[in-house]
């Protein structure tokens, strides 16, 4: 069971997701924006994140970008209703772990939560 | 005449694909199977947009704006009739009982839903047609349909035409119902028909 940090500044995709990771018993913490993310994965040191691209503010790219400068080991899913492959080579190109995309389907979420806590 | 019917034939076969995901995106939110009808393509005089889409949906619209940029470019909207939005939100946001108007974390989860199902059909067009395509931040309109189009084409580097490309579609068993409407200017419309006929060789092999 793993702690993960949400990142989106959606409340719906995170109130999707932190369903979806309770199910499985992980715990879950939350940040509405770039800036918040950053501070909480200081603090709290979670095993996985699952960042979303578009946000206000800083975007799921600088946030990406950030965190690897802070944590190089850091395991980031990248979670986002943007579904071109360009996209997902981009941030997978900036360290993102893996890539998953909008609508939320559970299991494609709790797989690539696996697999970054297995990397 | 705007397109060849080899044009229309291609841009028809892509837009119908990109509908498709933009559907099927919906009905795993909505929980039901999800109608579309075939879609339509068409130019506009840049003054003739707001009456054009206005006359879409006569009653009260909730409409999510999203802007594209890159190779194509152009502006993304999902209109979904009044009642149907807030009986979509209603089930997402988990409401106990039914609501009268959109509250403020049902416009949030309109918006979310707008810029997935937008970024499903606009995504597609990235896919295939190789080009990459970024995205403004979604925005909801409740007000007047009008002033947002009059916005977009003031706004618009193209001054005399719009291409508009359109489907509607309803949730079953449901009352959601609402159009996908993609607006280019005509240079975009140039360079969307030169990727789609290269996409159509590739198709060929």
């Amino acid at each position: 069971m793993a702690k993960i940090l949400v990142v989106d500044d959606s409340a719906l995709s995170r109130r999707m997701l932190r369903s979806i990771l309770e199910s499985a018993a992980h715990n879950v913490i939350e940040a509405a924006d770039g800036m918040i993310a950053i501070e909480k994965y200081f603090l709290e040191k979670p095993d996985v994140v699952l960042l979303d691209l578009i946000m206000r503010g800083m975007v799921g790219i600088e946030v990406l970008k950030k965190l690897r400068q802070m944590d190089p080991q850091v395991k980031v899913v990248v979670a986002t209703a943007d579904i071109q492959a360009s996209t997902q080579m981009i941030v997978l190109e900036e360290g993102a772990t893996s890539f998953v995309s909008k609508p939320f389907v559970s299991e494609q979420i709790l797989i690539a939560v696996n697999s970054a806590l297995e990397v | 005449m705007l397109l060849t019917e080899k044009q229309n034939d291609a841009l028809s076969e892509l837009i119908n694909i990109a509908f498709a995901r933009t559907a099927a995106a919906l009905s795993s939110l909505s929980g039901h199977r999800v109608l579309l009808e075939a879609p339509t393509i068409d130019a506009y005089g840049i003054d003739e947009l707001p009456d054009v889409i206005g006359n879409f949906m006569t009653e009260e619209v909730a409409t999510v704006h999203q802007i594209f940029t890159g190779p194509v470019s152009g502006d993304a909207l999902l209109l979904l009739n009044y009642h149907g939005a807030i009986m979509l939100t209603d089930s997402l946001c988990e409401h106990q009982r039914p609501s009268r108007r959109l509250d403020t974390s049902s416009q949030e989860a309109l918006t979310e839903v707008g810029n997935i199902l937008l970024n499903a059909c606009l995504g597609v067009f990235g896919n295939l047609l190789k080009v990459h395509v970024s995205f403004s931040m979604p925005r909801l309109h409740l007000e007047s349909l009008d002033q947002l189009l009059r916005s977009i084409t003031i706004g618009s580097e193209e001054l005399r035409y719009s291409v508009v490309v359109s489907t509607a579609f309803h949730v079953k068993e449901s009352s959601v119902s609402g159009y996908l409407v993609i607006i280019l200017g005509v240079s975009s419309l140039d360079r969307l028909l030169r990727a789609v006929e290269m996409w159509e060789e590739d198709q060929k092999g």
